[in-house]
């Protein structure tokens, strides 16, 4: 039907790669201007880290043609076993000596490879073929529908009818913990939205946000004492969050009670009951986490986000800096390689070209650029949306349903990091953080995509 | 199944509803709040100040009576401090291991990557011994500040002192920075404005660890120190250095000023001290010792004490008498000794003899007319009117508060009218109540500066320009009061009789003040004895009275009005005048010719003990 040359490019999404490709050039001209170096100023000298980031992106690129290369079939066939492989990475990274106090990285003459950024791409795969195996079966919808309040019996018995996917998951969250690499787990958590969009865990999302308004509060009044109003009996912050569960139980029970009709209410009081245990115990979980469980820096950076301690030239230095980057920014920025923090010659911001590279890019354009970076993020997700949606192979969107949640995590982490919104998590910025393992695997993730979606058409042929 | 369709719907929105809301928080940190601007601007700026020269002050011959001398702050960035040899830097700074520890944890709690004081003011040729070794220690630097010197060692009270800005300080006027030296008193606070000049800012870029960078924007926002404007006083150094001198071991003032311009060619306050001793590291231990002394060294007399006058106050009585037309210049009172004390001399024929002879009951009498003139019937009415009419005369003598010397007080003598004796008696009171008043003692006060300004109104023969300190500002102006002449309510054509009473005083024999007689010099004078009292442990005790002196020099042609004050030393005639004298002479010939005179003041000691108060 089309000329074997042309095969190569057919029914490639070039807004998707027009996108992608944008987000690079933006990336590396940003890392370019990040670590600046009057005695290296060019851009392709391999020794600064914007010369290797071009060096990253070319194998990426040659990376991402390979797999262009490739069949769909090809992919959905090996995507266990590429699965299996990143996960032995995992595993053999382990054994590698640390570096920083992890051990993430397999060093290579001077060169680091970060298989937990691999490991992405392969459960990606790995669940992509699953969920497209086993779409007809299981009571999955039903658990959905049924679910009600969620419980936490609701979730065991998730786990407990999909087994497979909690393992696909489970293992390499449990072997990055290993490192230990706290940023990269809560990236696998990312695959939430995926099990969401496909009829997995019912209310998972309203779940979520329920223990998160509940887990902040939490933290908000974990060491904090109060006096019982009109008494002189002095109650923990956490005995004051369970009294007012009680109160809100027995409101919600009072509600069943005069709206609902007889019949319907023996199961809304079993649901109510148990939500309220579950939200019992998962303050206690959230307290006792909190104060005995969670290292001092890791509860310092909560402290910090919750505004609990203001101490912006110790413990919020990191996080001060970096909002005093952005902030001085402005509408239209400092200027091209004029950023005054964020630039290797000043070092205000740490890690200004990988964790915090954003600070760097808001300094120098200022808010609109920011805008403009935000907006770009957002049409790369929808457009990654859109993609999915229009898929007829369930593995497709699957596979595309990853991608999307991956970025969006990772987007949502590191600029909600450097603006005081989320704590602060190392993780990059995908296509503008410098790193090879991470342009690498970005990268092939969005050509995978490409690849599997430019074949959409003869799925069923 | 199409409930599960929809979920598309929910991540779509999730995906829109996180940007958007970062988009509102980069709002509002980037283009809303300042907050982030100020902070970065303090992290990644250096604001370096330059501080300007603080202006020279010459005394009215160009002579340098303060300037400035450079000394050394150490200062230490923390963030920079490494492998400090602390024991060695202890022993190179010349401080104590406590205080360096004590030092270095303030300056790590202020800030890790901004400087602090380590050591201050370190001495020139201290400091030449410990620039070379100090790069051995980095972090640790110096920074060069300019201090006051007093090269003359003179006037301490007229000059002042400084010391460093206080929170009010900062709080009142913006240009002080916690660290800076601001005027404290005297002339150093009285022209703070014009003497500090205007701090210079240059601004660097400086990075994480707090080096720099480069310059902020090309050094568009740099300024440039302004040197402070120099300044030129009134006083003749070396009549203050010998007026010193001669009030060593007494307690009292003079104040000598040249009656044509104005111009304070001298005030001593004794005891006087050092000016050098309010300057720098030691400041705070001197000030305290000076505070402690009982016998007020702190304290300037000349311009913040008022006493009564005394005889000198009759001088006014009689000008004020005869523009009133309630005596004539051939005026005679008898010596009623029922009215007051008085000495053994003959009767007083004319206002000069008055002035010569100071007859006390002479001068009661004449008051009496000037006060109680009979414009009313009731004699308290009339007294209260005419007590106001006689006010107004000795105000316009310049006695309390009808002019401002330059330099900062509120303290000026007391003219009591009716109103005053109102409040202050609770009983009626007519001239009789009230008569010491005549003679300067009782309620009326007047400081030593207004005794030497009313010896200049004396020798203008009716008229003052007010004292002052500053007779030229670099590049600036004096102020147009200290130009204009202020005239007193007689007129010129009745000052001659009191003159003459005057020259008499110094120069006739029976005449109270003829130890101030110089051959060459044509002295007019007038003693004051002034009766005093302290309340000791509820008791009235009166003291040995205050000499007191004022005159002007030569008769025509005035060149020196002064004043001389000494605290419980006796008659006026005993110690002021004679000392007036050795200044009239040191003023107008530059030489002594009297060298036992001189001696004998030189080497009295007049300060009273506890006994001498409790004695008369």
């Amino acid at each position: 039907m089309r000329g074997q040359e042309n095969k190569l490019f057919a029914h490639i999404d070039w807004t998707l790669f027009g996108v992608y490709g944008l987000l690079v050039l933006f990336g590396i001209s940003n890392v370019y201007a990040a670590v600046f170096d009057p005695e290296h100023p060019n851009l392709f000298d391999t020794s600064t880290e914007h010369g290797k980031q071009i060096m990253w992106f070319g194998i990426a690129i040659f990376l991402g043609i390979i797999v262009l290369f490739l069949e769909s079939n090809f992919i959905r066939k090996y995507a266990y076993s590429i699965y299996g492989v990143t996960m032995l990475l995992l595993v053999g990274v382990l054994f590698t000596t640390p570096i920083n106090g992890a051990r993430s990285w397999f060093g290579f003459g001077g060169v680091g490879i970060q298989p937990s950024e691999f490991a992405k791409i392969g459960v990606s795969l790995a669940l992509a073929r699953f969920i497209d195996k086993n779409s007809m079966i299981k009571e999955r919808s039903k658990s959905a529908v049924i679910g009600g309040l969620p419980t936490l019996w609701g979730l065991l018995t998730f786990i407990n009818k999909n087994k497979e996917i909690a393992l696909i998951i489970g293992i390499p969250c449990a072997l990055v913990l290993l490192q230990p690499d706290a940023g990269t787990f809560i990236v696998f958590t990312s695959f939430i939205l995926v099990l969401y969009r496909e009829g997995y865990a019912g209310n998972i999302l309203l779940f979520i946000v329920i223990a998160v308004i509940i887990a902040v509060i939490t933290l908000l009044v974990a060491d904090t004492n109060f006096m019982l109003l009109f008494t002189k009996i002095k109650l923990s912050g956490k005995t004051g969050i369970i009294i007012v569960l009680v109160v809100l139980a027995l409101i919600f029970a009072f509600f069943i009670r005069s709206i609902v009709m007889k019949r319907n209410r023996k199961s809304l009081y079993r649901s109510l009951i148990g939500s309220f245990v579950v939200a019992v115990l998962f303050v206690n979980f959230v307290e006792i986490g909190y104060t005995n469980i969670l290292q001092t820096h890791q509860k310092e950076r909560i402290d910090l986000l919750l505004g609990k301690i203001d101490d912006p030239d110790g413990k919020g230095y990191n996080i001060n800096r970096a909002k005093a980057a952005i902030g001085s920014g402005g509408f239209l920025g400092k200027g091209y390689k004029s950023a005054t923090l964020a630039n290797a010659s000043q070092r205000h911001v740490p890690m200004q070209s990988t964790d915090f590279i954003f600070c760097t890019w808001s300094e120098e354009r200022g808010f609109l650029g920011a805008f403009i970076l935000v907006s770009l993020y957002t049409f790369l997700l929808l457009k990654i949306v859109v993609i999915a949606e229009r898929q007829r192979s369930v593995f497709t969107r699957v596979y595309a349903y990853c991608v999307a949640s991956i970025f969006f995590y990772h987007f949502m982490i590191n600029v909600g990091m450097a603006i005081g919104l989320a704590p602060v998590i190392g993780i990059p910025l995908p296509f503008f953080s410098y790193g090879g393992s991470s342009m690498m695997s970005f990268s092939v993730l969005v050509f995978i995509l490409l690849k599997l979606d430019s074949e959409r058409k003869v799925v069923l042929q | 199944m199409r409930n599960i369709e929809n979920r598309k719907y929910v991540i779509a929105l999730i995906f829109l509803i996180i940007p958007l809301i970062f988009v509102v928080r980069l709002f509002y940190m980037q283009v809303v709040d300042d907050k982030w601007k100020d902070r970065a601007a303090q992290i990644s700026e250096n604001r370096i100040t330059t501080y300007p020269a603080r202006g020279i002050v010459y005394d009215r011959n160009g002579v340098k009576i303060i300037s400035n001398e450079i000394y050394y702050d150490i200062h230490v960035v923390p963030k920079q401090a490494i492998n400090t040899d602390s024991v060695a830097l202890v022993k190179l700074l010349g401080i104590s291991m406590e205080d360096y520890v004590d030092k270095m944890n303030k300056a790590r709690k202020y800030s890790r990557r901004k400087p602090s004081e380590i050591v201050r003011q370190i001495p020139p040729n201290e400091f030449s011994q410990i620039a070379p070794e100090l790069y051995k220690y980095p972090g640790f630097f110096e920074v060069a500040r300019t201090l006051r010197v007093y090269p003359k060692q003179i006037a301490a009270h007229v000059l002042g002192y400084m010391n460093e800005a206080n929170q009010d300080d900062i709080d009142r006027d913006g240009y002080y920075k916690s660290g800076d030296y601001i005027g404290r008193s005297g002339i150093e606070k009285m022209y703070e404005k014009e003497l500090r000049g205007q701090r210079g800012v240059k601004y660097y870029l400086q990075d994480a660890i707090g080096v720099s960078t480069g310059k902020y924007e090309n050094g568009k926002y740099d300024t440039l120190a302004v040197q402070g404007q120099n300044i030129t006083l009134t006083i003749d150094w070396e009549l203050q250095a010998y007026g010193e001198r001669l009030m060593q071991n007494k307690l009292g003032s003079i104040v000598a000023i040249e009656p044509s311009t104005g111009e304070i060619l001298a005030m001593v306050s004794a005891p006087t001290y050092d000016p050098n001793l309010l300057v720098g590291r030691h400041l705070g231990a001197n000030y305290g010792l000076l505070a402690a002394d009982t016998l007020l060294p702190l304290q300037n007399r000349s311009i913040n004490s008022a006493y009564p006058p005394g005889s000198i106050f009759k001088t006014i009585m009689a000008l004020i008498g005869m523009q009133e037309g309630v005596i004539t210049e051939n005026a005679s009172f008898p010596c009623n000794k029922a009215l007051a004390g008085c000495h053994d001399h003959p009767t007083a024929m004319n206002v000069s003899d008055g002035v010569k002879m100071s007859c006390n009951p002479y001068f009661i009498q004449l008051t009496r007319r000037i006060v109680q003139q009979g414009k009313d019937r009731s004699i308290f009415k009339d007294a209260a009117i005419g007590l106001d009419i006689w006010a107004k005369y000795v105000h316009s003598f310049g006695i309390g508060g009808d002019f401002n010397v330059d330099y900062p007080t509120n303290v000026h003598g007391n003219v009591p009218d009716a109103a005053y004796y109102d409040k202050h008696l609770n009983f009626r009171w007519a001239f009789s109540t009230i008569q010491s008043i005549a003679i300067g003692q009782g309620e009326v006060l007047i400081t030593p500066l207004e005794m030497a300004n009313l010896a200049a109104v004396m020798a203008n023969r009716g008229y003052y320009i007010p004292p002052h300190f500053i007779k030229e500002i670099e590049n600036g102006e004096i102020p147009s009061v200290y130009r204009t002449k202020k005239r007193t309510m007689v007129e010129a054509k009745y000052f001659e009789p009191v003159i003459d009473g005057m020259w008499r005083v110094v120069h006739e024999g029976g005449g109270t003040a003829r130890r101030a007689r110089l051959d060459s010099i044509a002295i007019c004078g007038k003693t004051g004895t002034v009766e005093n009292f302290k309340r000791i442990s509820g008791k009235v005790y009166q003291l040995t009275d205050h000499s007191n002196f004022m005159a002007f020099a030569p008769r025509e042609n005035p060149q020196i009005a002064i004043s001389v004050f000494i605290e419980n030393s006796g008659f006026g005639g005993t110690w002021s005048a004679p000392l007036a004298s050795l200044m009239i002479e040191k003023y107008i010939t530059g030489t002594i010719s009297d060298t036992a005179k001189e001696n004998r003041i030189l080497n009295a000691v007049l300060i009273p003990d506890a006994e001498d108060i409790i004695r008369k």
